[in-house]
């Protein structure tokens, strides 16, 4: 077996063991299925939402939602990104306060975007994409700065245009870290969009675990929390994938 | 006439700094807040006037109605932090200390990192009902993260020879992880715990925020029910003051007990 099979394997036996842990503590009665549902009755309520309920829409909403604050971010956060490089002043004075707002509990403002946008999935399109605009703004900037100026200086010995220049060289040298505040958006987007639905009570996933805590219907709530991890886990690894196929 | 043209190309030279254009661009923002709100040309009532933000917040500073829930707010904070330490760098200690281990657990704790902590909060009201206990839960469980995983980055730098030393002498496991792991990794457990407390900042205020009985987070939204708008900015505003402060503070205390190149300053971009 090879070391990454095996490494797998540790992995999965560690998961399955909490699974089995968990399932036997509650139907010996361990711990009351008041607290906790036993995993095997959560994936049975989680498969049939899927299939036969109201799961499948939500996810459709909340995947929506991602894609859109997406698109936000990083249209705007490439152009910005682009604009504080190339006016160096105005990039040197922004980057700190963009820094500071980024590690600052801005979720808070939530109710800021609900009073604004109404309690809707634009409240949480909104400012789940400033928390993509911001790596994006970054890490572009910081892209173009960093490019080896060897580069531009080839370019420049063979009579290479302002454009060429720009589509043959400076491109593909920024396009790495670019995609990684990309995959940095991508990953802050997702958990705010599934915590805003939470918080707020709107749009998709988010929302169905709210609802299920507010009936008390505890097979339901721990379904809705299987069905967000799994789509966080899916959003990482195809992040991930996208990276490793990116740097090949 | 020249002393006239020098004199406006210091003040040309002194506008084009980074601090200057910070400042251009603050009265901007507040020219521009203060308009819309007095001309009510968008959305009218959620651009209160700047006078009015602060009156409130200077009320909310000398009357005790800001202390209760500051007290509660702290509580879970603080209790988040320090439950979150006392896992986190153990933890990391141990996971980072054996390669192996490391191999197996690492992948699942970065997965784990990417879910929104805030799901968790109706299983730990499930568990600890809707007292201050179950927001320190969700804040323990967001900071828990970035300390544990700032701690493993910390152990893959520690050079092997430094435990070889140790374990020459005859250190035992425990000798070895408080006098040979924990001063070589204390740059990067302190770099966690001050991006751990920004997390449990979020996390227990943004609990809060959905089901509470006292709190900065259950005070916003008291406040957004009542539509006192610049109320909620007065607060907004002092959560923001403050948890720079202490991130300020944490930085200049952290930056005195260890050497610049142990600390990873960008590492707070990633939590």
């Amino acid at each position: 077996m090879s070391e990454s099979n095996r490494l797998m394997v540790w992995r999965f036996s560690l998961i399955f063991g909490a699974f089995v842990l968990t399932e036997a503590s509650v139907r010996l009665g361990w711990i009351s299925s008041f607290f906790l549902a036993a995993p095997s009755r959560a994936a049975t309520v989680l498969w049939s939402e899927l299939w036969n309920g109201k799961a499948l829409l939500l996810t459709a909403i909340t995947l929506y939602e991602i894609a859109a604050a997406l698109t936000i971010s990083t249209l705007f956060g490439l152009l910005a990104g682009f604009l504080l490089w190339r006016y160096r002043l105005i990039g040197t004075s922004y980057e700190m306060p963009l820094a500071a707002l980024f590690s600052s509990p801005v979720i808070l403002a939530y109710p800021v975007f609900l009073v604004t946008f109404g309690r809707s999935s634009a409240a949480v399109i909104a400012l789940s994409s400033i928390f993509g605009l911001i790596p994006t703004i970054i890490n572009t900037k910081s892209a173009f700065q960093n490019v080896n100026p060897i580069l531009l200086e080839v370019g420049a010995s063979m009579n290479l245009s302002g454009k060429q220049m720009f589509r043959h060289l400076m491109l593909p040298a920024v396009a790495p870290t670019i995609f990684g505040g990309f995959r940095l958006a991508l990953t802050y987007i997702l958990k705010s969009v599934l915590g805003l639905e939470y918080v707020a009570q709107v749009g998709g996933v988010g929302m169905w675990l709210s609802d299920a805590a507010f009936r008390f219907e505890v097979e339901e709530v721990y379904a809705g929390l299987g069905g967000t991890i799994l789509l966080s886990i899916l959003f990482l690894y195809l992040i991930n994938r996208a990276q490793t196929l990116m740097r090949r | 006439m020249a002393t006239a043209h020098s004199g406006k190309a210091a003040i040309g030279a002194h506008m084009q700094t980074p601090a200057a254009v910070q400042m251009l661009t603050l009265l901007g923002l507040i020219a521009v807040w203060e308009s819309i709100g007095r001309t009510e040309i968008l959305f009218p009532d959620l651009f209160p006037s700047l006078a009015a933000i602060l009156e409130s917040l200077w009320i909310c500073l000398t009357t005790p109605v800001l202390l209760p829930h500051l007290k509660a707010s702290l509580y879970e904070v603080g209790g988040a932090l320090l439950l979150a330490s006392l896992s986190g760098i153990p933890l990391g200690i141990l996971w980072g200390s054996r390669r192996s281990w490391l191999e197996v657990v690492e992948p699942l704790i970065l997965y784990a990192a990417v879910v929104p902590k805030i799901v968790i909060f109706p299983i730990f009201i499930l568990f600890l009902g809707i007292d201050v206990h179950s927001k320190l839960a969700v804040g323990a469980f967001a900071a828990f993260f970035p300390i544990s995983l700032l701690t493993i980055a910390g152990m893959r730098e520690v050079k092997p020879v430094y435990v070889d030393v140790a374990r020459s002498v005859g250190a035992s496991a425990f000798q070895i992880a408080t006098r040979v792991y924990l001063p070589a990794i204390a740059g990067q457990i302190f770099t966690g715990v001050r991006i751990g407390l920004g997390a449990a900042v979020t996390g227990a205020l943004l609990a809060e925020t959905k089901i509470a009985k006292a709190g900065l987070g259950f005070m916003i939204v008291e406040y957004y029910g009542q539509f006192r708008i610049a109320d909620m900015y007065s607060l907004l505003l002092f959560i923001f003051i403050l948890a720079a402060l202490v991130n300020w503070g944490m930085k200049t205390l952290f930056s005195l007990m260890t050497p610049p190149s142990r600390t990873n300053q960008d590492a707070a971009l990633f939590f």
